[in-house]
């Protein structure tokens, strides 16, 4: 039972960071990215990597995960960011698709469909993660982290500089902001944080293929963010845990089929953006937050 | 003809400035300066080209020809953005608040310009700041959203972003409109003020009032003509450019 | 041989594309809303006409006749109940696409409860490929789909230039407010958007079943080529999204001859990257540069 709770403790604290940092180019920064699987998968790719064929150290391997992801993350904004935010939606949705069929088909790196096998526990100053627990609590200090990392930026100058250009991009710029820079870092933020989460992934589960990866999983974390609250700190934490209690939850209805339960819990997922977009677009947490501007 | 003493250093320099919009001409050759200093307002009926001559300057529009000078550089291809860290700041008629943000942050983000992830304001910023909330008596409502202040809070608002961002010039689309007697007075001498520390202001009004209280200079502007430019008085008191404005054409 | 194979394997696809992206295009261009349950629209008529055709072995017409319903009741119930509400209080961009997206997740999944997991197909006396020269296999369904495409374009080329509400349809694209001069209202003209937008997929589902078979995820698809085909095409231009829609069908067939077949989806993607960074515009639009 312990096992069984601790490994649930791990994987939401990865969900957790992922849905904060999606969280915060959606909700802050009003950019809508369907990739955010992708930035995970890079940096659980990364990790598994290094860790196999140079180092297992840990911080080496979350810092170059973090490093790739965030590089590439602006190789996509760079150019996407110029035009308006419905393009780099379908610029995002490209960048999802295109990135699976790469994480499938580039052998060498990624070990094709087959994925990555014998991926190290890391090792910190010459202590190996070998056990759960000790993991567990290496996953809560790194979310404890990310949390710091994204509540200090909201809450100062970037968070503002974020927040202003959500709400008026125009007038944003008409005072001195340079909205472009500023999206591209908040990307770049957002996929090397996602990035951190990849490679704690990878190295707990220590094996990594591209069924993680895939557009399932950027959708489930839009539904995490939005369920959740959008541009709220704790929004992204409580729409994690509860759609990761979701599936046992389920579990526990007698009058479902089994079988069905994977589909069931998506039309769960569905149904709850289709009513909150209606009644409460500003999520669980934000509560109707979303107003007409001044 | 303009009026501008030897003293006066000319800050901004608009020169046969032109844009057109496909068939439309909606700027034609105008050439203004505008002297450090000087309170200049922008007349003209409606769709005479004002704002359009704004956004030509803050780069929102690039011009079809003609150049625009500020503090002797050229703003050619230059983005609104780096416009504004120049030096030169607008107000919007639709105002265009940071609604969701509270009055405070309003202020708060116009002054933190950098792109950087952090950067830190310490006490001469936050003193900054309760200068301006106290200017425009809104340190009361400094917690309070944008997007729920009554009307004339939020034009003052507006103005305190443009008193935070430290430009030098300031381009006000009608900024008094709606604005009831007291808080009139109240915006005519906070401009005032802010004009006697040196700042440059152009306004654009269609409130008469505000052109003869405010203005040490006014420049009419029909179809994207400079019809003319000079003291309000002069312009006020000629028939030819009431006719115009009050849309009777000659 | 090989590549006219694939030129007219391309023209069957493109046909389809180009249907679907207009229904897309029409819906995106004249209400601003990102439907992205087009593409449960799409599925839904393609499943009804399974269901009508080759389980229930109703007549085609009948069949037909029951996916239209099907498709454009999904398509305006919701508008007037989903869309139309959060218009109503806020109607941003995000609340509407998300919006959108759940519907086409709960639609992906009962479809994919109700039905079987895997692929479906219809089988038709036209589905099968005959050799009409060596190495060149043709069905005769895919003359079925370009005389469909081309049929139902130049009805709603009619529909759009020669009737008052089509051109009302136009002017909604272009100034909401000015319709309300009109005495006519955006509310119900967003409907007839809807309406049409969601029947121009339905010839695209029947023959989709009867060519490549059915499953219930081939919705995400359907988006995909959707928004690339609208942006690829120009956004408002109902013209470019259809042209747009045949170059990607094209495109993704003629790939084949140089490259592996898992590749295909991204070559649309990178088109439609390749567009974004130069001409975002697309090829008919007006340039949106923000």
């Amino acid at each position: 039972m312990i096992a069984y709770l601790q490994n649930i403790a791990v994987l939401f604290c990865i969900n957790a960071i992922l849905a904060l940092t999606l969280n915060f180019i959606m909700g802050y920064a009003g950019i809508f990215s369907l990739a955010h699987a992708i930035f995970f998968g890079v940096g659980a790719y990364a990790t598994a990597y290094i860790a196999m064929h140079a180092s297992d150290s840990l911080l080496l391997c979350m810092a170059a995960s973090a490093a790739i992801s965030a590089v590439l993350s602006m190789a996509l904004a760079l150019p996407a960011l110029r035009v308006r935010g419905e393009y780099f939606v379908a610029a995002s949705l490209g960048l999802q698709v295109i990135g699976v069929t790469i994480f499938s088909e580039w052998k060498s790196i990624t070990g094709g469909l087959g994925g990555m096998i014998g991926i190290p526990r890391p090792k910190l100053w010459g202590y190996t993660f070998n056990d759960d627990t000790a993991f567990l609590g290496l996953a809560l200090v790194v979310l404890g982290v990310v949390v710091a990392i994204i509540a200090l930026l909201v809450r100062g100058s970037f968070g503002r500089s974020l927040m202003a250009i959500r709400d008026s991009e125009s007038a944003a710029q008409t005072y001195g902001k340079h909205v472009n820079a500023i999206k591209t870092l908040s990307v770049a933020v957002a996929a090397g944080l996602a990035g951190v989460a990849g490679s704690l992934y990878a190295f707990y589960i220590t094996f990594i293929n591209v069924e993680s990866f895939m557009l399932e999983t950027s959708i489930l974390l839009m539904a995490m963010v939005i369920i959740g609250g959008t541009g709220t700190l704790f929004g992204p934490i409580v729409g994690a845990a509860l759609l990761m209690s979701l599936p046992a939850a389920l579990t526990y209805l007698p009058f479902l089929p089994p079988t069905e339960l994977g589909s069931i819990q998506q039309i769960i997922y569905g149904l709850a953006m289709v009513l909150l977009m209606m009644f409460r677009p500003g999520g669980l947490v934000g509560g109707r937050s979303k107003e007409k501007s001044a | 003809m303009t009026t501008s003493t030897p003293s006066q250093e000319i800050l901004l320099q608009i020169r046969d400035l032109n844009k057109s919009f496909g068939g439309l001409h909606a700027i034609n050759n105008v050439t203004m300066d505008l002297p450090a200093g000087v309170i200049t307002t922008l007349v003209g009926p409606n769709g005479a080209g004002k704002t359009t001559l704004f956004n030509l300057i803050t780069g929102h529009l690039t011009p079809t020809s003609g150049t625009v000078h500020w503090l002797g550089k050229s703003l050619k291809g230059v983005e609104p953005w780096q416009v504004a860290r120049m030096g030169i700041a607008r107000t919007f008629q639709d105002l265009r608040l940071y609604s969701q943000m509270t009055v405070e942050e309003n202020i708060m983000t116009v002054m933190e310009r950098s792109s950087w992830l952090w950067q830190g304001g310490g006490a001469a910023a936050t003193q900054r700041v309760n200068e301006i909330l106290d200017e425009t008596q809104l340190t009361e409502k400094r917690h309070e959203r944008a997007v729920d202040l009554a009307y004339a809070e939020r034009k003052f608002l507006s103005l305190a972003r443009i008193m935070a961002s430290q430009a030098k010039l300031w381009l006000l689309d009608e900024p008094a409109s709606g604005l009831d007697p007291r808080s009139f007075e109240r915006f005519v001498t906070l401009l005032r003020a802010y004009a006697k520390r040196g700042i440059t202001i152009c306004i654009i009004e269609h409130n008469l009032d505000i052109v003869i209280k405010l203005s040490d200079r006014v420049a009419f502007l029909d179809q994207g003509k400079l019809l003319a430019q000079g003291s309000s008085e002069d312009i006020l008191k000629d028939p030819h450019l009431a006719a115009i404005y009050f849309g009777e054409r000659a | 041989m090989l590549f006219t194979q694939l030129f007219i394997n391309g023209l069957q696809t493109g046909a389809l594309y180009a249907l679907i992206a207009a229904g897309f295009s029409l819906i995106f261009g004249m209400t601003r809303i990102f439907h992205a349950a087009h593409g449960a629209t799409f599925t839904i008529a393609g499943y009804i006409f399974y269901e009508c055709y080759s389980v229930l072995h109703l007549s085609w017409p009948i069949a037909a006749l029951a996916a239209t319903f099907a498709a454009s009741v999904f398509g305006v119930l919701l508008d007037r109940f989903v869309y139309a509400i959060i218009q109503r209080h806020e109607g941003s961009f995000f609340t509407v696409f998300v919006a959108s997206f759940g519907m086409a997740i709960i639609v992906q999944n009962l479809i994919a409860m109700i039905f079987e997991r895997g692929a479906v197909t219809v089988s038709t006396p036209l589905s099968k490929s005959l050799e009409m020269l060596p190495g060149l296999y043709v069905a005769p369904i895919a003359a079925v789909v370009i005389l469909c495409a081309v049929i139902f374009f130049m009805a709603l080329q009619w529909l759009l230039t020669k009737t008052s509400m089509g051109i009302a349809l136009r002017a909604l694209g272009e100034n909401p407010t000015l319709i309300e001069v009109y005495g006519l209202t955006p509310r119900l003209l967003s409907q007839y958007v809807f309406l049409i937008g969601s029947i121009l997929v339905v010839p695209a589902a029947i023959l989709t079943a009867a060519t490549s078979g059915l499953n219930p995820a081939m919705g995400n698809h359907v988006m995909l080529i959707s928004i690339a085909a609208t942006i690829v095409g120009g956004v408002g231009s109902l013209r470019g999204a259809a042209m747009a829609g045949l170059i990607l069908g094209m495109a993704e067939n003629l790939c084949l001859s140089v490259i592996d077949p898992q590749w295909s989806e991204a070559v649309t993607f990178v088109i439609l990257f390749l567009f974004i960074l130069f001409r975002p515009g697309g090829v008919y639009g007006r340039a949106v540069v923000s």
